[in-house]
C-alpha cells in the first residue's frame, strides 16, 4: 500500500520551515477554507494541519480550538505516507488508529479525510483533513473528494503567495539597507517619472524631511539656472528611455549649491517596457573645482609662452633700432619669430576656453592662419589649401611654421604673391606612410631658372624638412611658376603621438 | 594733428617697441600704462583718440572690461592686442577689434588706420586680415 518515498524526512521539514508558516497568527483566507471544508463535508472539524518535527501545528482550524498537538496521536501523520489522500471511514475499525486515545476517548474523532499539502519538490508538508466523531462508512461523496482536493491546492497556493510577499520585503529591506549605506545619493521613480524613493544621503546632503521631495519637489532644490534644463533632460529620458545623464548645481542643506552629477537608467519588465527608474546624484564640485584649476593653468601657461615670444620679437627690434643697419636682418628676424609664434598657437595644450578662435589645432587650421596677412582686396584668399589635413605637435611646429613662412616670403617678394594676381595652390595628401605638401605659385613673375644663390631662408626651409621631419624637399623652378614638394614620413607631424602608440 | 594713442600693455619691451613704431609712424603716444588704473588716470589727465589693449595686465585680467570702459564710456577708439584673441572672441562693446599677439609692423599699421579711419567716419574699403573686427 505504501510506496518509498522519493523525499527525506529531512527534505520535508526543510520545505516546511521554508515556508515560514509555522507559529505564525491566524489568517482569513485559511480560516475561509477550514470553514468552507467543514460545511461542505458536513463535519465539526476541519484543518489545515502541519507536521512538523515534534508535533502538529495548525494553521487554521474550525472544531478543536488549539493551535497544536502531539504528534504521537497524528491521524495527518499516517496520511504523509499515503500517496495523496487517506480516507478512514471508521477509526475504530482501523489498526492503524483503533488504540489512539483521541478515538478511544468518550466522542472521539471515528472519521477522517485528509488530502496532502504537497511542497515544490513533492515532500508533504502537511494534511488539509476535515474529522467527525461518527463514523461514515460511505466516506466522502466524489463531490467532497474534489473540493477538498481544490482546497488543498488553494492553501498551498496561499503559502506560495505569502512567501513571495515575504520575500519581496526581505528584498525591499536589504535595498533600503543598502541604499542607505552608499556614500551616494540614491533615487528612483514610477515609470512616470514621480520620484516616491530618496535614500538617507540625499536627505542628509539636502536638509529635506522624507517624503517632502517625492513627485516634482526634487526639481526646486536645483540651482535656478539648472531647472529649466534638467527638465528637459528628464522628460526626454522619461519618452525614449534613453539614459539620463545631467550635471548641475543641487543646494545643501546650509544653502551651498555644489555641482552633482546625476544618473538614472530604467528598469524594464519581460515585455521591455519601463517600469521604474533608478538614479544616482554624485557630488563633483571637487572634481569641478579641479578642471576649473586646470583651466586657469592652460590659460595662463597659454599666456605666458605666447609672451615670450612676444617679448623675443620686441627685444629684437629694440636691440636694431640701436643698429640701423640692421633693420633687414631685425625684420626678417622678427617675421620668423612670429611664424613660430603663430605655429604654437595651434599646439600647446588647450581647454575650451583657450583654444584659438579659429577652430581645429591642425595643419590646415594653422596654415590658413599663417596665410591671412597675405589675402588679397576684401580678404579673399591667396594660398588655396586643399587635401588631407593633419595634426602636428610641438617637435614638428617649428619647422613646419619655418618652411610655409619662408616659401611664402619668398613668393611675397619674388614670386606668385608679389604680383596682385597671382595665387598659390597648397595640396597636401596622405600617401600611405608618407605625407606630401605640395606648393605651387601660379600667375607670378615668369620664372627664368634656378636662382644662382641659396638664401638663408631656403636654406632654414631645407634644414627643417630634411633635418627635423626627416623628409625630402624638392624645388622645381617651372616656367608657371615655382613648386616645392616637400615629401615626410606620415609620422613626422606627430612624432610624439606615434612614440606613444608603439610604446 | 597726428592721432593720439595710449598703450596699455605690462610687459615693458613689448610696451616699448609699440611706442617706437608708432612714433615712426608718426603717431602721438600719450603714454604707457601697464594695470588699469594707471590707463584710467591717464585717460582723465590726456586726450586720448585710440588705445591699443592687452588683456592680461600686471593687474590681472582686467583689460577686457576696461577696453569696454574707454569705448563706451570715454569715446576712445579701442583695439585689443592680446596673445588670446580667443578671449574676446564674442567681441567687447565699445571696442573695434582685436589683434594678435605677436604681431609685425606692417599689421599694426594697417590696424591702427584702419581703426582711425572708422573713428573719423572715413570711408574704409575692407579691415586689415590680421585684426578681427566686433561686429
Amino acid at each position: 500500500m505504501t510506496k518509498t518515498p522519493n523525499w527525506t524526512e529531512a527534505d520535508r521539514l526543510k520545505a516546511l520551515r521554508a515556508t515560514g508558516i509555522l507559529d505564525t497568527d491566524r489568517e482569513q483566507a485559511f480560516d475561509d477554507i477550514v470553514e468552507l471544508a467543514a460545511s461542505l463535508c458536513d463535519v465539526p472539524v476541519a484543518v489545515v494541519n502541519l507536521i512538523d518535527a515534534e508535533r502538529q501545528w495548525f494553521k487554521a482550524e474550525v472544531g478543536l480550538g488549539v493551535r497544536e498537538t502531539p504528534l504521537e496521536t497524528s491521524f495527518c501523520r499516517h496520511a504523509l505516507l499515503e500517496s495523496d489522500r487517506l480516507v478512514v471511514p471508521d477509526a475504530r475499525e482501523d489498526a492503524r488508529f483503533a488504540c489512539n486515545p483521541l478515538v478511544t476517548a468518550e466522542g472521539g474523532f471515528r472519521f477522517y479525510a485528509g488530502v496532502l499539502l504537497r511542497g515544490e519538490n513533492g515532500a508533504p508538508l502537511g494534511t488539509l483533513c476535515v474529522l467527525d466523531v461518527v463514523p461514515r462508512p460511505e466516506g466522502l461523496t466524489p463531490l467532497q473528494s474534489r473540493a477538498l482536493e481544490v482546497m488543498a491546492s488553494q492553501v498551498m497556493t496561499l503559502l506560495d503567495l505569502r512567501r513571495g510577499l515575504a520575500r519581496e520585503r526581505a528584498s525591499n529591506a536589504r535595498f533600503d539597507a543598502l541604499a542607505d549605506s552608499m556614500p551616494q545619493m540614491v533615487w528612483s521613480t514610477r515609470a512616470d517619472g514621480f520620484h516616491d524613493y530618496f535614500n538617507a544621503r540625499w536627505h542628509e546632503f539636502t536638509g529635506t524631511t522624507p517624503g517632502s521631495t517625492d513627485g516634482a519637489g526634487w526639481n526646486d532644490l536645483f540651482h535656478p539656472e539648472d531647472r529649466e534644463r534638467a527638465w528637459s533632460v528628464w522628460r526626454h529620458s522619461l519618452a525614449t528611455g534613453d539614459p539620463y545623464e545631467i550635471e548641475y548645481r543641487l543646494r545643501r542643506h546650509d544653502g551651498l549649491y555644489r555641482w552633482t552629477l546625476g544618473r538614472a537608467t530604467a528598469v524594464r519588465d519581460d515585455e521591455g517596457e519601463i517600469v521604474r527608474w533608478f538614479g544616482t546624484c554624485t557630488d563633483i564640485d571637487d572634481l569641478k573645482q579641479i578642471e576649473r584649476g586646470k583651466e586657469l593653468v592652460s590659460q595662463e601657461l597659454s599666456h605666458r609662452i605666447k609672451n615670450i615670444f612676444a617679448v623675443v620679437s620686441a627685444l629684437v627690434a629694440l636691440s636694431a633700432r640701436q643698429h640701423p643697419e640692421a633693420k633687414a636682418f631685425s625684420q626678417s628676424l622678427r617675421t620668423r619669430i612670429n611664424a613660430l609664434a603663430r605655429a604654437h598657437e595651434f599646439v600647446r595644450p588647450h581647454t575650451e576656453i583657450s583654444a584659438p578662435s579659429v577652430g581645429a589645432m591642425t595643419l590646415h587650421a594653422f596654415l590658413e592662419a599663417m596665410f591671412r596677412p597675405y589675402a588679397g582686396v576684401q580678404g579673399a584668399p591667396r594660398v588655396l589649401l586643399s587635401g588631407d589635413d593633419a595634426v602636428f605637435d610641438d617637435q614638428a611646429a617649428t619647422s613646419v611654421a619655418l618652411l610655409f613662412h619662408e616659401m611664402a616670403t619668398n613668393a611675397a617678394k619674388y614670386g606668385a604673391l608679389s604680383e596682385p594676381d597671382g595665387w598659390v595652390t597648397l595640396e597636401t595628401r596622405k600617401a600611405d606612410d608618407r605625407f606630401i605638401l605640395v606648393w605651387r605659385e601660379h600667375g607670378g613673375p615668369r620664372v627664368t631658372g634656378q636662382p644662382t644663390r641659396v638664401g638663408f631662408g631656403t636654406t632654414l626651409s631645407t634644414l627643417s624638412v630634411e633635418g627635423q621631419l626627416g623628409g625630402r624637399l624638392e624645388r622645381l623652378w617651372l616656367e608657371g611658376g615655382l613648386v616645392v614638394k616637400a615629401d615626410l614620413p606620415a609620422t613626422a607631424l606627430s612624432r610624439r603621438r606615434a612614440a606613444l602608440k608603439t610604446a | 594733428m597726428s592721432a593720439r594713442i595710449l598703450i596699455i600693455e605690462d610687459e615693458a619691451l613689448v610696451a616699448m617697441e609699440l611706442k617706437f613704431a608708432l612714433l615712426d609712424l608718426g603717431y602721438q603716444v600719450v603714454g604707457l600704462a601697464a594695470d588699469a588704473p594707471t590707463a584710467l588716470d591717464l585717460v582723465r589727465e590726456s586726450e586720448v583718440d585710440l588705445a591699443l589693449v592687452d588683456i592680461h595686465l600686471s593687474d590681472g585680467p582686467t583689460g577686457i572690461e576696461l577696453g569696454r570702459a574707454l569705448g563706451q564710456e570715454r569715446g576712445i577708439t579701442v583695439l585689443f592686442m592680446t596673445a588670446n584673441p580667443g578671449m574676446v572672441r564674442d567681441g567687447v562693446a565699445g571696442a573695434v577689434g582685436v589683434l594678435p599677439k605677436p604681431t609685425d609692423d606692417y599689421a599694426i599699421q594697417s590696424a591702427v588706420d584702419y581703426a582711425l579711419r572708422r573713428r573719423n567716419g572715413e570711408p574704409t574699403l575692407y579691415a586689415p586680415p590680421e585684426l578681427q573686427v566686433f561686429n
